[in-house]
């Protein structure tokens, strides 16, 4: 006589998944002094808000999960946004056999097995793309806050380096600012 | 008076049709179509269909395949630019004239060698869609004459979906440089990044070079058709393959040439770039056909998007020359060169097509300007997303 049965499987797994996005632009730095004289005049301004130089030369602040990244030789900047979380998956699987046909109660629950694990990298994978749509959104608003602060710091650097050619010049008479058209006069005397 | 009536000569008679066999009769009729003189839809159904192969072919056969050819290729050569009363280097002097001018006959003899007979009856004999037979031509036994050959054979045959796999992967079309300046996205497929291009350089020599002064206006009117289909790219990792092909085809392409000091030979880019940058295109122009917010990484997205950019991002190196041609005086050697490059850049006002070039590229940088451009829609305005640092002068 059949009999049948059921058999319950669960498995869970735990995971660190990590999820990053990162972008790279140029600063658009005109050549009003020699390359290097521009890279220091950007490093002291980068420093000036609270950038930290590292060994290999470049300035890097980190803002939370977002790291700006600037090379003052090269001008480039890149901004990267991380994120990383432990994650923890359950899955549940039934499935029903019979005591003397179809397959054995091994194979049925290697089979059962083999689902779940699929069910789990699944959940994993939602999981991924939801920690990557994070990095991204994070990434979108950190640039959003940051482009004006980029303009501020290269039209500061353009600023000072305009007085610097203007004293290689001649004598400066007369400078002046307009903090809100960011015109900029200096009158020298050759 | 007397007059002697003579009547005029029998007309000579026509020499009729040559009998060849079906299979023949099929090579001739995929050759001219390979050549761009037979419908493109017969010609490709040829190409799909299988026919017995003759132990050899007949000499009526090998005369006729000749005869097409030769006057096939030298036809094409001269309608695509060669008959154009043109400027190009010779030594280091530029020469006026059309092809036949410019250049002595000896080096305008084209030769074509094995591989290209065994290339037609292997597309009459098999269905090259599912060909059991491994045919292909190793690219240094190639003659200048062949790779012309192959490149139109195909251009003419990577319209059809089937074909097309099946010819990328034979080296006589992947390693053959014509290849890759006609058609460079159809070369590289999805899963090969990044594209492995073929070595340019030979381009620039003996009769390699000829071809590309016959093919200049060929090849600007190519880019300027890829160009503006580009717009029409809906996939994002499509986009992504094809600029990527596109830039570093042509950035392979201007190095070599720099290499040779063949600037003469790189003025399809400037005129393509001059043909539509002077349309003063918004970022939509190339990518407004993208469906979907596109893949999930801003990086990635930036990227398709620049990589959409491949034409006018070569502007920057044409600039480069420029500047370079700038300061070559009189008693230098390049002089006369130079003064022809000079002469291209200031006729489509070249200093202008950089600054436009450099607009649409900084709508997609992103710390420039009070937003970033990261997800277009069709139809927006890109040039509201544009930068405008306050600058002060």
């Amino acid at each position: 006589m059949s009999r049948a049965y059921r058999i319950t499987v669960k498995e869970s797994e735990s995971r660190h998944l990590k999820a990053g996005d990162e972008i790279c632009t140029q600063l658009e730095l005109l050549e009003i002094l020699p390359p290097e004289d521009m890279a220091t005049l950007l490093r002291e301004e980068l420093k000036r808000r609270g950038f930290e130089e590292q060994d290999d030369g470049t300035l890097i602040r980190r803002d939370g999960d977002v790291t700006v990244k600037v090379d003052p030789c090269t001008g480039e900047v890149s901004v990267k946004a991380e994120t990383e979380a432990q994650i923890t998956q359950e899955a549940k699987r039934e499935a029903t056999g019979f005591n003397d046909v179809g397959p054995t109660e091994r194979s049925l629950r290697e089979r059962v097995k083999e689902q779940l694990k699929q069910d789990l990298e699944r959940q994993f994978e939602h999981e991924q793309s939801k920690l990557q749509s994070q990095a991204t959104e994070k990434l979108e608003k950190h640039l959003q806050d940051l482009t004006p602060e980029i303009n501020d710091v290269v039209n500061q650097v353009t600023r000072d380096a305009l007085k610097q050619k203007a004293q290689q010049l001649g004598t400066v008479k007369e400078i002046s600012e307009d903090a809100e058209s960011g015109s900029l006069t200096i009158k020298i005397e050759v | 008076m007397s007059s002697i009536a003579t009547s005029p000569p029998p007309p000579a008679p026509s020499p009729s049709p040559r009998p060849v066999s079906k299979f023949e009769f099929n090579l001739l009729r995929i050759t001219r179509f390979l050549l761009g003189h037979f419908p493109a839809d017969q010609g490709l159904q040829l190409i799909r269909a299988a026919v017995p192969q003759p132990p050899c072919l007949s000499r009526n056969a090998v005369e006729l395949v000749k005869d097409t050819l030769a006057k096939a290729m030298v036809l094409f050569l001269v309608r695509a630019g060669g008959w154009r009363n043109e400027t190009f280097l010779r030594g280091s002097a530029p020469v006026p004239g059309r092809v036949w001018q410019r250049i002595p006959l000896e080096e305008r003899i084209l030769q074509l060698s094995q591989p290209v007979l065994e290339f037609l009856i292997w597309l009459t004999a098999e269905k090259v869609h599912d060909s059991k037979k491994a045919w292909d031509a190793t690219p240094e036994t190639l003659t200048p004459a062949d790779e012309l050959f192959f490149a139109l054979a195909f251009d003419a045959i990577r319209h059809d979906p089937q074909l097309l796999p099946v010819l990328r992967r034979r080296a006589a079309f992947q390693r053959n440089p014509f290849c890759w300046l006609l058609a460079p996205g159809d070369l590289t497929a999805p899963e090969n990044q990044p594209p492995q291009l073929p070595d340019f350089r030979p381009l620039f020599h003996e009769q390699r070079a000829v071809f590309l002064e016959c093919l200049q206006r060929h090849l600007e009117q190519r880019w300027i058709n890829h160009e503006r289909t580009k717009g029409q790219i809906s996939d994002w990792s499509k986009m992504r393959q094809v600029g990527h092909a596109e830039y570093a085809t042509l950035r392979q392409y201007l190095e070599a040439a720099d290499g040779a000091r063949r600037h003469d030979l790189a003025r399809f880019i400037l005129r393509t770039n001059a043909a539509i940058l002077s349309l003063n295109p918004t970022l939509a122009f190339w990518t407004g056909g993208l469906q979907g917010s596109g893949p999930p990484r801003l990086a990635d997205r930036l990227e398709t998007q620049r990589a959409a950019l491949a034409v006018p991002r070569q502007m920057e190196l044409l600039r480069e020359w420029q500047a370079r041609a700038r300061v070559v005086a009189f008693f230098d050697d390049d002089y006369a060169a130079s003064q022809l490059w000079k002469s291209e850049w200031e006729a489509v006002h070249g200093d202008r097509l950089v600054e436009q070039a450099q607009a649409v590229l900084a709508t997609l940088e992103p710390l420039r300007g009070p937003g970033t451009t990261t997800r277009p829609h069709p139809g927006t305005d890109d040039a509201e997303m544009g930068s405008s640092t306050d600058r002060p002068e």
